[in-house]
């Protein structure tokens, strides 16, 4: 790869990341507090590449120049470990080219978040809190919006205590159960998508089944059955009302 | 991007040839011009996800990886040479514990220290201590080992075990390589040719550089860890979770596919419930010595030769020692 096309990669490469950090797309991928270190880096990368193209430019002007006084560029760089044998110009790896990809990707079709596909392929996992912390009472209200990941914590570890006779709306999207029926189904995050972890919950009494990926928001309550006191056991809501949602802004919890 | 002759008086390409730049232009047409047509193209779930998590990985590593190429061009900019050979001891033995204890200094993930590695043995350090550098660094430093203990409430040694052995794996591995490496399997990144008329030129000129030498090969490793997280049935894993030593291996295998952050691996061993603390403990040791992101990033920076020999090596390394911390401490 010749310096100018590097050069013009390093741009690229820093234009892709700043424009899905500027909008609401790299919430499909990383999460939320990456935000500023996206924009960082993805500045450091535009700048760093505007700077390498100003020499190159610099150099073409210069070997005008030299062409003249009759001195052709001809270098030694035959112990350069870099110079993959492609004559001037090419002491970047081939490989180099390869971040094409990732620019066409988040420039031409940005791939959608993970979905019921993802959440098919895995068991629904519950961590177990720290032994003897009991979770905080619910906030006041008549009805609680939850986390899915939250409403499983505590009806899974704490048997549902702090879930009796509360009403709760939880937001998710449908994936399929084993043998039939849905999963109302959120996914996880802790640093990117490549580390998805799985909450789902069983909705008992649903007024419809929706489509696979549908988002729904379930208002409703616990009720015991689910199973509780293992991280892969998955809770019951009994819901009240069922409403079709459009996808959230940040798909993940 | 970069310039071979020495500065101060950069000498020209050969100028602008059909080729490079022309090919670049004529890629993007084509992507952007065919925008409709490719998006149909992949529309199975399957491949989507695939997507998803190959631009996830890439998009996560990028800011750890300019911070890792900041970090080695300040190095090859503004540290002398002479500073290494002052603070590390004489005897590359003894400099190989103290590149690895050193490794707590970087608050970063495994993309930043292969750079980081690299600027070092540019800058004179024995391999031996620049390696136990670039393996202990991901896993011992301050961030990672705040994590693991968040994400192990009940078992807070976790935090104690990851950063022995892992430590333990860094030096061993460092010792191991100064006494049968072999100086032909390693490629020094020479960064003679990047010196620039300024600190601040040198600086940025190793920056860009690195960036794009380790830039190919995280796409690499994105795309296969990608694919292999989609196509790779995660029943596989549940058939041996209660087989002491296959259990074991198996995770230290899972780690190398899913190429997952050091940072986030902790939440990941701790959802993996059904699998015995010791093999936790070796998920968290191998993840960041050893996956397949790293391997492509090794093999782009030091050259495939050391990769193929460096990597296993590690991996057998980094399960012995997660056993035998794993069976003292958990």
């Amino acid at each position: 790869m010749t310096r100018d096309v590097g050069s013009a990669l390093l741009v690229l490469v820093g234009a892709a990341i700043l424009r899905i950090a500027a909008g609401d797309t790299y919430l499909r991928y990383v999460k939320e507090s990456m935000r500023p270190w996206l924009l960082t880096a993805g500045a450091i990368l535009v700048l760093l590449g505007l700077l390498a193209l100003v020499d190159v430019w610099r150099s073409v002007r210069a070997e005008a120049r030299a062409h003249a006084a009759g001195d052709d560029g001809e270098r030694d760089h035959g112990a350069d470990p870099f110079d993959d044998g492609h004559g001037h110009g090419s002491r970047l790896p081939r490989a180099a080219w390869l971040l094409v990809l990732p620019v066409a990707a988040l420039f031409v079709v940005p791939p959608p978040a993970l979905g019921a596909f993802t959440a098919e392929r895995q068991q629904s996992t519950t961590v177990a809190p720290a032994v003897g912390v009991a979770p905080p009472p619910l906030p006041s209200g008549a009805v609680v919006p939850l986390t899915l990941n939250d409403f499983a914590s505590r009806a899974v570890w704490d048997d549902g205590r702090t879930l009796q006779g509360r009403t709760v709306t939880l937001t998710g999207f449908a994936s399929a159960a084993p043998g039939g029926g849905w999963y109302l189904t959120r996914l996880a995050l802790t640093c990117c998508a490549a580390d998805a972890t799985v909450t789902k919950i069983t909705v008992k009494g649903a007024s419809f089944a929706p489509t696979t990926n549908q988002w729904v928001t379930v208002v409703g309550h616990w009720v015991p059955g689910g199973g509780t006191q293992s991280e892969t056991a998955i809770p019951w809501v009994s819901a009240q009302s069922m409403t079709r949602e459009a996808a959230p802004k940040d798909p993940y919890e | 991007m970069t310039t071979h002759a020495p500065a101060p008086t950069p000498a020209p390409d050969k100028g602008w040839r059909p080729g490079g730049v022309e090919a670049l232009v004529v890629v993007l047409l084509v992507l952007l011009l065919g925008q409709h047509w490719l998006s149909g193209l992949f529309t199975s779930p399957a491949w989507q996800a695939g997507a998803t998590i190959f631009v996830s990985i890439v998009v996560q590593a990028t800011p750890f990886l300019v911070l890792g190429v900041v970090l080695s061009g300040l190095i090859a900019a503004y540290v002398p040479p002479e500073f290494f050979a002052r603070v590390l001891p004489k005897h590359p033995a003894l400099a190989v514990p103290v590149a690895g204890v050193a490794g707590v200094c970087i608050p970063g993930c495994e993309c930043a220290s292969v750079p980081v590695a690299g600027g070092l043995m540019a800058r004179g350090v024995a391999p031996a201590a620049a390696l136990a550098f670039l393996l202990s660094s991901p896993a011992i430093n301050p961030v990672v080992i705040v994590s693991t203990f968040i994400a192990f409430p009940n078992n807070h040694v976790m935090a104690l075990a990851r950063f022995v052995a892992s430590l333990a794996t860094a030096v061993i591995m460092g010792w191991l390589w100064l006494r049968f490496g072999r100086g032909e399997w390693l490629r020094v990144p020479n960064r003679d040719h990047l010196v620039g008329s300024s600190r601040f030129e040198t600086f940025r000129r190793t920056a860009g550089h690195d960036f794009l030498h380790a830039g190919g090969f995280l796409v690499i490793g994105g795309l296969t860890s990608a694919v292999l997280n989609v196509v790779v049935p995660q029943s596989w894993l549940q058939a041996v979770a209660d087989r002491p030593v296959i259990s074991v291996v198996a995770l230290a295998g899972l780690a190398v596919v899913l190429s997952i952050c050091s940072e986030a691996d902790a939440f990941v061993a701790a959802s993996l419930g059904q699998f015995s603390l010791t093999a936790r403990l070796a998920f968290l040791v191998v993840g960041p010595m050893v996956d397949i992101k790293l391997f492509a990033l090794q093999a782009g920076t030091f050259g495939r030769a050391f990769a193929s020999r460096f990597a296993p090596t590690t991996f057998v390394v980094g399960v012995v020692v997660a056993s035998i911390v794993g069976l003292w401490l958990l």
